[in-house]
């Protein structure tokens, strides 16, 4: 490495900005799919019941559902409270259900679900299996919201995947072309090596080493950067008085995962000094 | 030690080598002579397994060069040292590590590399000059590391290819005592020259390339 320097240096600039590219989509994926788990969680499921139910049915409906493995909660929502709710919420239109002289939001259920049936097929499969049981008329839950999250979650998740592909196979390129740099530097060390009885393995090694540095540098570079970006972008969130409070929702990566990224890193380094070494020939003698 | 069976050897529509059959036993003192472009130095880089001959079968110290695996030449390096007419020395390297260099691509302990660098310098007589680099050496000395770095790890052969082209009279004499100091010892000796004040200095046994054929076999007796 410190044959080239500038060039090194050149090479874990690069290598860093390519890999803070995929790191700033892989940040916004990691941070959407923490975002949508909440959602999931946080499911509410309407179980509408029918205006005609006796209190004594209300009560077996009732029965049924805590009975039910995939229920984690349940909380009752009176006719009268969904009036109030009503009013509560929209306070300007409260005239209009005045005006038809007797209550017309049916009484429900608020389910929540246990975690196993947190999924939107789970989800799906049980409302509409509740949506069959005597004295329900409706089931309810705000799936377009989160079908359509998991659609955009699963374009980023390509685009990702894309962009991760692409910029990895540059920062490939690049290291590939710094080592060959080092080995054009060094090709007649290298040949003297091989009529010594050097193998092939022992003129490699330090090659390989010398990628899996410079890819190492590169991760742990573009890391730094992602970090400080992400700290200017929550500190903007701050100040800006909309999305205030949303700044401790976003996360950065874990540790875990910053050190597999490194490890990304590396590997790409030792497959651009492979790369490099199989096209030099490494000096043939 | 060495033995070539048929070996012929083409570039594009030149003749490198032509049929050639010779046999080279322990401890002998052989010279390969003939003009440049007589095919001494494809010869040479046979022994080594640095190229493959198109026809024939070439054996150093009971190994079949023309089969042998990529994965085991590195083996029969070290069993041949070899000498250059340009010296290939490490210009960033002390005399020192040039030398320790086949010695450390063996995996030899820093303790063992010391004791065997130190004696090989001393027999070639550059002990003093360890730690300088080779620039600033002469060219006799220079040849006289490029040797020490041949010999360092004892092999069974030492091949030099041109190893006086660029000396003077006095200091290729001086070269030629220095490979018959080895060859007395039990080394192999394989020198390639088209200079004849060389044959002259050694007397031994001469093996002769003409465009790329062995010519009748000569001895000259000194």
């Amino acid at each position: 490495m410190r044959t080239n320097r500038t060039t090194t240096m050149v090479a874990i600039l690069t290598t860093a900005f390519t890999l803070a590219c995929v790191g700033v989509f892989l940040l916004l994926y990691v941070n959407l799919r923490t975002a949508a788990g909440w959602l999931q969680d946080d499911v509410k499921i309407m179980v509408y019941l029918d205006d005609r139910l006796a209190p004594d049915s209300v009560v077996e409906v009732e029965q049924r559902l805590r009975g039910d493995r995939a229920v984690a909660s349940l909380l009752f929502f009176s006719k009268e409270q969904a009036l109030g709710e009503f009013k509560a919420q929209f306070p300007s239109e409260s005239h209009l259900l005045e005006g038809l002289g007797q209550n017309p939001l049916p009484a429900s259920f608020v389910v929540a679900l246990s975690p196993s049936f947190r999924s939107p097929d789970a989800i799906k499969r049980w409302a509409e299996r509740v949506r069959q049981d005597s004295g329900v008329s409706k089931v309810d839950y705000n799936q377009d919201w989160i079908d359509a999250l998991a659609t955009v979650i699963r374009s980023i998740e390509l685009v990702a995947i894309g962009i991760g592909v692409i910029l990895s196979a540059a920062a490939v390129t690049i290291i590939a072309n710094t080592i060959r740099l080092t080995l054009f530097a060094r090709r007649d060390e290298i040949a003297i090596l091989r009529l010594i009885g050097a193998t092939t393995s022992f003129i490699r090694v330090p090659y390989l080493l010398e990628g899996a540095v410079l890819g190492a540098l590169g991760s742990a570079l573009s890391l730094a950067m992602l970090k400080f970006m992400y700290e200017l972008f929550r500190q903007q969130m701050r100040t800006m008085g909309r999305f205030a409070g949303l700044d401790n929702l976003i996360a950065f990566f874990p540790p875990s995962v910053c050190l597999a990224l490194v490890a990304v890193g590396m590997g790409l380094g030792v497959a651009g000094s492979f790369v490099s070494m199989r096209r030099f020939g490494e000096a043939k003698a | 030690m060495i033995q070539l069976i048929h070996v012929s050897k083409q570039y594009d529509q030149r003749l490198a080598l032509s049929d050639v059959t010779f046999e080279i036993g322990k401890g002998e003192f052989v010279l390969l002579m003939g003009p440049s472009g007589a095919g001494k130095s494809t010869l040479l880089r046979m022994l080594i397994g640095a190229e493959r001959p198109d026809e024939g079968q070439i054996f150093v110290h009971q190994k079949n060069v023309t089969t042998i695996r990529p994965s085991e030449v590195p083996y029969l390096r070290r069993k041949v040292g070899t000498v250059f007419q340009d010296f290939r020395l490490l210009p960033k390297k002390s005399v020192f590590d040039n030398v320790a260099l086949p010695l450390l691509v063996q995996g030899v302990s820093s303790a063992d590399i010391r004791r065997k660098v130190t004696e090989a310098l001393r027999a070639v007589g550059v002990e003093h000059k360890r730690d300088q680099l080779p620039a600033g050496l002469s060219t006799g000395e220079q040849q006289r590391v490029c040797i020490a770095r041949a010999i360092v790890n004892g092999p069974v052969v030492l091949l030099a290819d041109e190893p006086t082209g660029n000396l003077d009279p006095a200091l290729t004499s001086e070269i030629i005592e220095l490979f018959k100091l080895i060859n007395a010892r039990g080394t192999t000796v394989v020198v390639a020259t088209h200079d004849p004040l060389v044959m002259m200095q050694v007397n031994r046994r001469v093996l002769t390339l003409s465009q790329g054929r062995l010519l009748p076999e000569q001895r000259v007796m000194g």
